[in-house]
C-alpha cells in the first residue's frame, strides 16, 4: 500500500487524516508545460491512476479542468510550478466515486498566481480524499482555494488544504474555503484547512462551513412552493453548476449536464 | 523603508528568582520500577496505588513517543528527578511552611490573592503540596479542596477517587500519561457537592523550583449537578539548563446542569517540557469553560479536550499563545459532541516572536449520535517578525447531517495604519504594538479575573518591551 | 365573490408564549386587506402563521383556503395552493442564483417544465416593471442585496410566479420614496394582471395610495381590536393606534 494524500504536517493520529492508503501499480503519466507568455486550456477526463507534473512559465497562463467521472476509484496526482507572474486556474469536478487525489501547487515565481475551485457531489458509499496544497515561496503570490459540495448516503470525504507561505514570499495571499452541504445522517465529513506560516508580510485566510441546510433556507423556499427533496435537489445542482460554468468550454459542459440528467442546460 | 521592532528578550526575573534546594530530597533520577515502588512507599500509597502505578510504568515502556508536533529530542527521561521529597509536611497556616518555600509564593503574590480574592489556596513546591486551606464558610459548604494524597487516605473520599482516578485519561491515551500514572504526586482534589454555587475562584500554584526535575501533578475536580466552580490554576519556574518536565494531568467532571470555569495562566520557564494533559466530561446542560494563557515553556504540548456526554452540553475555550525566542508551543483544544443538542465554542489567539513558534492545533469531532449540534471555531494568529513561524492545523470530522459546524481562521501582521494611526496621537511604535497586542490578547484577559488579566498584560508588556533599530 | 381565506380563531405560539390569542378574519376573492397595528402586536406573526412557518406553532383555531384547512400543511404545499409572503427579511441564500432558484419554483408551482430561454423572458419582463438590472438574475439570491433590493426581489417573485393570495409583510419598510414607488407600481401590475387578492401588512399608507383597499384591522397585543374599511386608514394615520391599546 502506498501513502498518498500526505498532510504536509502531521496531525492527532487518531482522527486519520495524516494521509491515504492504495494500492497502485502504475500512474499514467502525462507532462504539461505552457512556455514563457502562452496561454493553454485544458481539460482532462480522469478515470484511472494518473499522473500530471504542470509547468507554467513567466507570464503565461494554463486553465486545467480535470473532471472525475465518478464511476471509477482512482488516484491522481497534480504536481505544478509556477514561474514569476504565471497563472494558473484549476477547475476540478468529482461527480461520484471513490478518488484520492492531491494537487500541489509551488509558487515560485514574483506575482504567481493559484485559483482553484473544485466541486464535489459524493454517494452511494463513495469517497474522496482531497490534498490541496499551495506553497508560496514567491513575493506577492497569491492563491484562492474554493471547495464546496455535497454529500449524501455513506459518503466519506476529506478535504485538507494547506496554505504554506515560506520565508521571503513577503506580500503573499492565501485564501481557502470550503462549504459542505451534508445531506444524509450517515455520512463522514473531514475538514482540515492548514496554514503554516514563516514570513511575517503576508495574510491568510481560511473558512469552513459544515453542516445542513439552514432551517430558514428551508422555509423560505418551500414558501415559494418547492417541496424538500427538490430544495435538496436544487442546492446540489447549484454547488456543481458553480464549478461547471467556470469550464469555460460549451461542449465539456453540456457533455457534464446531460451525464449528470439535466439535459443540456446548466440552471 | 519599513520599520522593524527589535524586541529584546524576555525580562523573566519576577518568575526567575530561585532557592538552593538540598539535593539529599531527591530521589534517583531515572524511572524504573524501583524507583516507581520507593516513590510509592515514599507517598504511603494505597495498594492498588501502587499497582496503578506499576501498571502505567509497563504501558510507557511501551508506548511510542507522539509521532507530530514539536521535537522533544531533548528531553532526556533518564536525568528527570521524577519525585523530591518535601522538607516538611503540608501546612493550612503560611507561617508554618518553611521560608524559602514561603518567601517563594509571597514574590509569586499568592498569600496576598488568597486574603483578597480567592475561596482557598492550594500551593506545590516541586512534588508535593506545600500548603492548602480553604475559607471558613466554603469548607462549611460542603465543598473539598485538599491534596489527593490526603483524600485517597480518608474514608469519605478514598473510594470516589479510585473510581475517578485516570478515567478520563487512562495511562494507554499517550506515552506522557503513562508516564504520569507512574510518577505522579501532589495536585489537588475538589469536590462541589449538588447545588452548591462557589462564586469566588479556589487556586492551585504550582512550582517547580527544582533543577533537572519532574513535576507531575494530578488535579482531580468533581463538581455534582446544580453547582458552580471556577478553578484556577498558575505555574511557573525558575530557569536551569537542565531540562525540566511537566507532565501534569488535570481530570474533571462536570454533573448535570452545573458549570465549571478553569483559568489557566502557564508561565514555566523557557527550559521547561509542558506535556500536560487536560480533559473533562460534561453532563446533561453542563458547560466546561476553559480559560488558557501560554507563555512560558520551552516546549508545550497542551490541548484540553472536552467530552460532552450529556444532552444539551456545552464546551468553550478561550486561548492565548504567546512563542517568543527559543520556544516552540504546539497547543489548542480538542472537543468531541457526543451527545445531541451539545455546543462548543474555540476562540483562539496566537503570536510568534523573535523566532519563536506556535502552532494552534485543534479537533473537534461531531459524533453520529450528537444531532442538533453546533460548533464554531475561530482562531487568529499575529506574526511579529520572519524569524518566526505560525502554524493552524485544525480538523474538523462530523459524522452527522444534523449539525452546523463553523470555522475561520486568519493569519497576518499587525497593520501598518493601526500603529501610524497610534502614533499619530503620540505613542511612540513600541508602546503603539504593545498596545496593538494587549487588543488582540483582549478575547483572554476579558475572561480572566481582574489581576489575572493584569498579569497577563505585564508578560504581554514583558515580551513586546525593547527598542527600535 | 367567493372566500379564498378564512382564520378561525387561531392561536399561535413561540417558544411556549402564545402572541396570536384568538384571531378570526376573512379574505375574498380579488378583495385587498390592510392589517396594522403596533410593533409587536402579532402582525408578522399573523402572516408567517399562514404561511406555515416552523418558528410559529398553532396551538389552536383553524386556516382555510379555498374551501380547504391547511392549518398543518408544509408550506410548499400551500404556496401549490396560491398563497404567497413576501418576507419582511428575506434570508440570504448564497450559492442559489435568484434566476435557477425562480425558475425551480416556477415549475413546482405551475407543474410544467419551462425551458430556459423562455423563463428568461418571463423573468426580464416582470423585472422591466421593478426597474431592475438585468444581471440580478444571475446574483445568489438576497446575497448582499440592499434592503430596498431584497424588497425588489420579493415583489419580482410576486409578479412570476402570480399567486392567489399574497401577503405583504411590510414591504414598503426602509424603502426610499423611489423604491416604495417602484415597489407600488409592482404590487398593482400584480392586481391588474391576476387579479388576486392582497393581505398587506403595513406602518405606512404610502404604498396603499394606488390601491383601493376593501378592509382594514387593527390588531394590537394579538387580538383584532377593531375593523372598518378604507376609512379607519385615514383615522389611524390622523390619530394613531392609542384608542386600540
Amino acid at each position: 500500500m502506498a501513502k498518498l494524500n500526505i498532510l504536509p504536517v502531521p496531525t492527532f493520529a487518531r482522527l486519520g487524516v495524516n494521509y491515504a492508503e492504495r494500492d497502485i501499480t502504475a500512474f499514467g503519466r502525462k507532462d504539461i508545460a505552457v512556455p514563457d507568455g502562452a496561454e493553454q486550456h485544458i481539460i482532462q477526463n480522469i478515470s484511472s491512476d494518473s499522473e500530471t507534473n504542470v509547468a507554467v512559465g513567466s507570464g503565461a497562463k494554463l486553465k486545467l479542468v480535470q473532471v472525475f467521472d465518478g464511476r471509477t476509484r482512482c488516484a491522481a496526482i497534480l504536481r505544478t510550478v509556477l514561474a514569476d507572474n504565471a497563472e494558473f486556474e484549476l477547475i476540478q469536478l468529482y461527480l461520484g466515486g471513490d478518488t484520492v487525489s492531491e494537487a500541489v501547487t509551488e509558487l515560485n515565481g514574483y506575482k504567481a498566481a493559484f485559483t482553484a475551485d473544485i466541486g464535489y457531489n459524493i454517494g452511494n458509499g463513495g469517497g474522496l480524499d482531497l490534498n490541496i496544497v499551495s506553497v508560496h515561496h514567491g513575493r506577492r503570490s497569491t492563491s484562492d482555494i474554493t471547495a464546496g459540495g455535497v454529500l449524501r448516503e455513506n459518503a466519506v470525504k476529506t478535504f485538507k488544504g494547506t496554505i504554506d507561505f515560506k520565508t521571503g514570499a513577503a506580500g503573499a495571499v492565501g485564501n481557502e474555503k470550503e462549504d459542505v452541504i451534508l445531506m444524509s445522517g450517515d455520512v463522514c465529513n473531514k475538514t482540515v484547512p492548514v496554514i503554516l506560516c514563516a514570513e511575517e508580510d503576508v495574510v491568510g485566510n481560511h473558512g469552513a462551513t459544515i453542516g445542513r441546510i439552514d432551517e430558514s433556507h428551508i422555509f423560505y423556499m418551500k414558501s415559494r412552493g418547492i417541496p424538500e427533496e427538490k430544495i435538496y435537489e436544487l442546492i446540489t445542482r447549484s454547488k456543481l453548476a458553480r464549478v461547471i460554468g467556470k469550464i469555460g468550454d460549451e461542449q465539456e459542459e453540456k457533455r457534464i449536464c446531460s451525464a449528470l440528467g439535466w439535459g443540456d442546460e446548466l440552471e | 523603508m519599513k520599520e522593524k521592532t527589535q524586541v529584546a528578550d524576555i525580562n523573566r526575573s519576577l518568575y526567575d528568582f530561585r532557592y538552593d534546594e538540598d539535593e539529599s530530597s531527591f530521589l534517583n533520577s531515572g524511572i524504573t520500577p524501583e524507583i516507581i515502588r520507593e516513590i510509592s512507599a515514599e507517598k504511603g500509597d494505597p495498594e492498588w496505588m501502587t499497582e496503578f502505578r506499576l501498571h502505567s510504568l509497563e504501558i510507557f515502556g511501551r508506548m511510542k513517543m507522539p509521532e507530530w508536533g514539536p521535537s522533544i529530542e531533548g528531553l532526556d527521561l533518564d536525568n528527570i528527578v521524577a519525585y523530591i521529597r518535601p522538607k516538611k509536611r503540608m501546612q493550612t497556616d503560611w507561617s508554618d511552611v518553611p521560608d524559602d518555600v514561603r518567601e517563594t509564593f509571597e514574590k509569586l503574590g499568592i498569600p496576598q490573592a488568597e486574603r483578597e480574592s480567592l475561596a482557598g489556596v492550594g500551593a506545590q513546591y516541586d512534588s508535593e503540596l506545600v500548603y492548602h486551606n480553604v475559607r471558613k464558610e466554603v469548607a462549611e459548604s460542603g465543598v473539598v479542596y485538599t491534596d489527593l494524597e490526603s483524600a485517597m487516605h480518608d474514608d469519605r473520599y478514598a473510594e470516589i477517587i479510585r473510581s475517578h482516578f485516570m478515567k478520563l485519561v487512562p495511562p494507554t491515551d499517550h506515552k506522557f500519561a503513562a508516564l504520569h500514572g507512574a510518577v505522579w504526586s501532589g495536585g489537588s482534589f475538589v469536590y462541589v457537592p449538588k447545588g452548591v454555587k462557589l462564586e469566588i475562584p479556589l487556586q492551585s500554584y504550582f512550582r517547580l523550583n527544582a533543577r533537572g526535575a519532574g513535576q507531575f501533578e494530578h488535579t482531580l475536580i468533581i463538581v455534582e449537578d446544580d453547582a458552580y466552580l471556577h478553578f484556577i490554576e498558575g505555574c511557573s519556574a525558575p530557569k536551569y539548563y537542565e531540562a525540566s518536565l511537566h507532565a501534569g494531568c488535570v481530570e474533571l467532571y462536570v454533573g448535570n446542569n452545573s458549570t465549571l470555569r478553569y483559568s489557566t495562566i502557564e508561565n514555566w520557564s523557557k527550559n521547561m517540557y509542558n506535556l500536560n494533559t487536560k480533559r473533562a466530561a460534561v453532563g446533561e446542560n453542563a458547560k466546561v469553560e476553559w480559560v488558557s494563557g501560554s507563555f512560558g515553556s520551552h516546549i508545550s504540548y497542551l490541548y484540553p479536550m472536552s467530552i460532552l456526554n450529556g444532552r444539551g452540553a456545552r464546551a468553550e475555550f478561550t486561548g492565548i499563545t504567546f512563542a517568543g525566542e527559543g520556544q516552540n508551543l504546539d497547543t489548542g483544544a480538542k472537543i468531541v459532541h457526543n451527545a445531541p443538542d451539545t455546543s462548543s465554542y474555540m476562540n483562539t489567539r496566537s503570536i510568534s516572536k523573535s523566532g519563536g513558534i506556535s502552532t494552534f492545533r485543534s479537533s473537534v469531532v461531531i459524533n453520529g449520535n450528537a444531532v442538533g449540534s453546533k460548533s464554531a471555531v475561530s482562531c487568529e494568529s499575529l506574526m511579529l517578525d520572519s524569524k518566526s513561524r505560525s502554524d493552524t492545523i485544525p480538523t474538523m470530522v462530523v459524522k452527522t447531517d444534523k449539525a452546523d459546524v463553523g470555522h475561520e481562521a486568519r493569519i497576518g501582521r499587525i497593520s501598518d495604519e493601526a500603529v501610524f494611526y497610534l502614533m499619530s496621537r503620540g505613542l511612540d511604535e513600541n508602546s503603539a504594538k504593545a498596545l496593538i497586542v494587549s487588543g488582540f490578547a483582549e478575547n483572554v484577559s476579558k475572561e480572566l479575573p481582574l489581576e489575572y488579566a493584569v498579569e497577563m498584560n505585564n508578560l504581554i508588556n514583558i515580551e513586546m518591551k525593547g527598542s527600535i533599530g | 365573490m367567493g372566500e379564498l381565506l378564512k382564520i378561525t380563531e387561531l392561536r399561535t405560539a413561540a417558544e411556549n408564549k402564545e402572541i396570536l390569542h384568538g384571531v378570526s378574519l376573512t379574505v375574498n376573492e380579488g378583495e385587498t386587506h390592510v392589517i396594522m397595528g403596533p410593533n409587536g402586536a402579532g402582525k408578522s406573526t399573523l402572516g408567517a402563521a399562514i404561511m406555515g412557518s416552523p418558528e410559529y406553532s398553532v396551538t389552536g383555531g383553524t386556516i382555510s383556503f379555498l374551501g380547504e384547512n391547511i392549518t398543518s400543511e408544509a408550506p410548499d404545499k400551500r404556496a401549490k395552493r396560491g398563497i404567497f409572503l413576501s418576507f419582511q427579511n428575506p434570508v440570504e441564500i448564497p450559492g442559489i442564483t435568484l434566476s435557477s432558484f425562480l425558475r425551480s419554483a416556477y415549475e413546482q408551482i405551475t407543474g410544467e417544465r419551462i425551458k430556459l430561454f423562455a423563463f428568461k423572458k418571463l423573468l426580464n419582463s416582470a423585472m422591466e416593471v421593478l426597474q431592475m438590472d438585468a444581471e440580478y438574475a444571475d446574483r445568489e439570491l438576497n446575497v448582499g442585496f440592499s434592503g430596498g433590493e431584497k424588497k425588489k426581489a420579493e415583489i419580482l417573485q410576486l409578479l412570476v410566479l402570480k399567486p392567489k393570495l399574497a401577503i405583504l409583510d411590510e414591504t414598503d419598510s426602509g424603502l426610499d420614496v423611489d423604491a416604495v414607488k417602484t415597489v407600488s407600481a409592482g404590487i398593482k401590475a400584480y392586481k391588474e394582471q391576476t387579479g388576486g387578492s392582497l393581505l398587506i401588512i403595513t406602518h405606512n399608507t404610502k404604498i396603499l395610495e394606488a390601491l383601493s383597499v376593501d378592509r382594514t384591522h387593527v390588531i394590537a397585543d394579538g387580538r383584532i381590536a377593531a375593523e372598518g374599511g378604507a376609512e379607519l386608514i385615514d383615522e389611524i394615520s390622523a390619530n394613531g393606534f392609542e384608542k386600540f391599546i
